[in-house]
């Protein structure tokens, strides 16, 4: 388990991270939310010892985090990079080697995931000789060399195509199925609604909600009504403590405030001609992120 | 994983990426090639007499030719001659550089140009002479009596070298050796600004600081490329002690394994001192394009040092300047190896200098550390000095707190350190210069840096 306590961290005036607490669990998916600047890639880089902390902690299983601990780390940072000259096979076990493994330990890991990922003919290329996608699914390996306990990526899905995002997402599914703990930050919502079981998401340095996706939809008492229907568009308003979230023609989403009477509701979807579909849900990960974050 | 662990690794890596450029190995063959042909040539060349075209036109006295060539034979110059039939001939053949003076009526003399001065001498010397021998027949002196008169005397000539017991060809092969070193300094100090840069550059640095400590990664960097330069110069000093053997000099003790095995010494000293210098100003550029200003002034120490070291040493190898410059850590690496070369150096200086170096390099590595690890994550606009020395500051709470914490504690009465360096440092330029301004002036600049240091560091 990966432990944040009340992390903090100052450049100059802005404070990228500010009593930062917070858990990512082994065999979960963690999904780290915030707005751009809220302190993500901070608080990753702070796990590697990347950026050294002013006050707080990270620990890993309970032990502040040390070069043997970091060993068993993986880590895709923001701003993708390798060797552009060095070959693919080469690059990737001297990445692996260096946490540490034994050559031959590492060399099979590596040409597992070549050739899970389709890059084991390419093993002997440059690196700058792949295409961009090629180069990100190495950038991966690089990060997987070492059969991390933490997995840490720092935006995974930027800049992949449907298909790739999909791969991204059953692999990093496996890598959690497997023991280990993911963190990973995005600001796909949708993607991370999926994917993750735990959210955590930091505004300003500060964590502003964290949990389970079902207790962090539990825990907030508003619940939304989408109504999907034929026919004219009525007028949604008028009614106490519903408000309009999204209203398109044939579908709209409403939002019941503590108060709302169930019974306004019903009459409100009474003033469509046909409806088609009717759901009473809790939040969206969306609409938590803008709570949470307003 | 252990730090040594890492370090092997990267140099490892260092090593085999770098032996796969062809550059290195075009680098290689040149300076092997000019080092090679630097001793064989003139060996070749050496020894034969000089040759020169003399020609005559107009009303030449019988006896000038032969004049020309005896007194050309006594000082080691054949004299070739050649005859015109009129001086139009002549002065075209001295235009077209077949001849290289034309003697006309044995009464003008005709160059292209400036007269050579040693030519010149020569056959104005023959005519007074010829002139001598025909106004003795009319005085009546007799032929015999006459040609022991004038009989021409060998006479030698030998070339003092600055220092006693060495030559002109020890002095050279020195300033050779102190060039070959700059060209190997700059050339692998180089090499590593690049691959800071290009780390930084390309982004790989996070994936690898996520491994391993910033100190890690610049002290296998330095060793891979070291290693590189360290081979090439173990070449290139098997080459000239090749060489000389082969063209058997064996009169040029500049060139002998004792000085050799300085040279290499005084590389890797150098390059130690230079190398830790680039790394620390590399990490401090974000672009490839920035990498050479950002460190200009590595690179401009290493070139005055250089152009000091040669000023002193070629002025007096045994003077106060150049023993300055053998013992000051940035010139050190040229002005050393040099004097050693010239046999002027003794034999404690040479100790005492690389004991010097390699303490400022100590030094440096602690400073260059702080700065590399504080500026490689930084991208964007080149770093100040200042600004990545700051951004390292927070480390002291972390895991790096006890080492710092115990690195500030050695330096507590730093001060009194600095001091006393200060005096003794100024006390023995003072006494090697014989000018005590000098050495109050480099004590002052001493303990004014060192009390900068101690409290940048605090």
């Amino acid at each position: 388990m990966l432990e944040f306590d009340a992390a903090s961290k100052r450049f100059g005036d802005v404070r990228a991270l500010d009593g930062c607490t917070f858990t990512a669990r082994a065999r979960r998916l963690t999904g780290f939310l915030g707005p751009n600047g809220a302190g993500k890639t901070t608080a990753m880089r702070a796990v590697f010892g990347l950026v050294p902390l002013d006050h707080g902690s990270i620990r890993w299983r309970g032990a502040p985090i040390g070069g043997g601990a970091r060993s068993r780390f993986g880590y895709m940072p923001e701003e993708r990079g390798l060797y552009p000259k060095m070959r693919v096979r080469e690059q990737l076990v001297y990445l692996g080697t260096l946490c540490g493994r034994a050559r031959g330990e590492v060399e099979e890991v590596v040409d597992g995931w070549l050739d899970r990922l389709d890059l084991a003919g390419r093993a002997n290329d440059k690196v700058d000789a792949l295409s961009h996608g090629n180069q990100q699914r190495v950038q991966l390996v690089a990060a997987l060399v070492n059969s991390p306990e933490l997995l840490v990526l720092d935006e995974p899905f930027s800049g992949l195509d449907p298909l790739a995002m999909t791969t991204m997402a059953e692999l990093l599914t496996e890598v959690a199925a497997e023991g280990a703990a993911v963190l990973f930050s995005s600001h796909q919502l949708d993607l991370v609604e999926h994917l993750c079981e735990d959210v955590v998401i930091i505004d300003h340095g500060r964590v502003v909600l964290a949990g389970t996706l079902d207790e962090l939809r539990a825990g907030v008492a508003e619940r939304y009504v989408e109504i999907e229907y034929r026919g004219d568009s009525p007028e949604w308003t008028g009614v106490p403590e519903v408000d309009v979230v999204r209203a398109e023609h044939g579908s709209v989403r409403l939002r019941l405030a503590v108060g709302a009477d169930m019974q306004d509701v019903v009459s409100l979807a009474e003033r469509v001609p046909h409806i088609v579909a009717f759901t009473y849900q809790p939040p969206t990960l969306s609409e938590l992120f803008r709570r949470a974050v307003a | 994983m252990k730090t040594p662990a890492q370090i092997w690794l990267v140099a490892r890596r260092e090593v085999r990426e770098r032996v796969r450029s062809k550059g290195l190995w075009a680098g290689t063959a040149i300076m092997l090639l000019v080092v090679v042909a630097s001793i064989v040539v003139p060996a070749l060349a050496g020894g034969g007499a000089v040759t020169k075209h003399v020609g005559f036109t107009g009303d030449t006295p019988a006896a000038l030719t032969r004049v020309v060539r005896a007194q050309g034979a006594a000082v080691d110059v054949t004299v070739r001659v050649h005859r015109f039939h009129d001086v139009d001939a002549g002065e075209a053949a001295v235009r077209d550089g077949d001849i290289d003076v034309l003697v006309v009526d044995g009464r003008l003399l005709e160059w292209r140009g400036r007269p050579q001065e040693r030519l010149q001498t020569l056959v104005t010397g023959s005519i007074q002479l010829v002139a001598l021998t025909e106004r003795a027949g009319a005085v009546g002196l007799d032929a015999d009596e006459l040609s022991s008169l004038t009989r021409p005397v060998a006479v030698d000539n030998t070339q003092l070298g600055i220092a006693a017991g060495r030559t002109q060809e020890d002095e050279t092969a020195a300033y050779l050796m102190s060039i070959l070193l700059l060209m190997a300094l700059a050339t692998f100090g180089q090499l590593v600004l690049t691959g800071v840069v290009q780390e930084k550059s390309s982004r790989v640095v996070e994936v690898l600081l996520a491994r391993m400590p910033a100190r890690n990664l610049l002290a296998g960097k330095i060793a891979g490329i070291g290693f590189l330069g360290f081979v090439q110069v173990v070449l290139l000093a098997v080459a000239a002690l090749v060489a000389t053997v082969v063209v058997d000099s064996v009169d040029v003790p500049a060139v002998s394994p004792h000085v050799l095995a300085w040279v290499i010494v005084w590389f890797v000293i150098g390059y130690a001192f230079y190398a830790v210098a680039y790394g620390a100003f590399g990490s401090l550029a974000s672009r490839t394009e920035d990498a050479s200003s950002v460190a200009a002034p590595a690179t401009a120490l290493l070139l005055v040092a250089y152009w000091a070291s040669l000023i002193a040493v070629s002025g007096d190898p045994e003077g106060g300047w150049a023993r300055l410059a053998s013992l000051f850590p940035a010139s050190a690496p040229y002005a050393m190896p040099a004097r050693i070369a010239l046999g002027t150096a003794q034999w404690w200086e040479a100790p005492l200098a690389a004991t010097l170096a390699l303490a400022t390099t100590a030094v440096l590595v602690a400073l260059a550390g702080r700065i590399y690890a504080g500026a490689l994550l930084h991208s964007g606009p080149t770093l100040t000095m200042r600004d990545a020395w700051r951004r390292r500051s927070a480390r002291s709470q972390s895991e790096e707190g006890a080492r710092m914490g115990e690195i500030r504690r050695r330096l507590d009465g730093g001060d009194l350190i600095a001091l006393a360096l200060a005096l003794v440092c100024g006390i023995t330029v003072a006494t090697l210069t014989s000018d005590v301004i000098v050495g109050v002036a480099v004590g002052a600049a001493l303990y004014a840096t060192a009390v900068r240091v101690v409290h940048a560091v605090r």
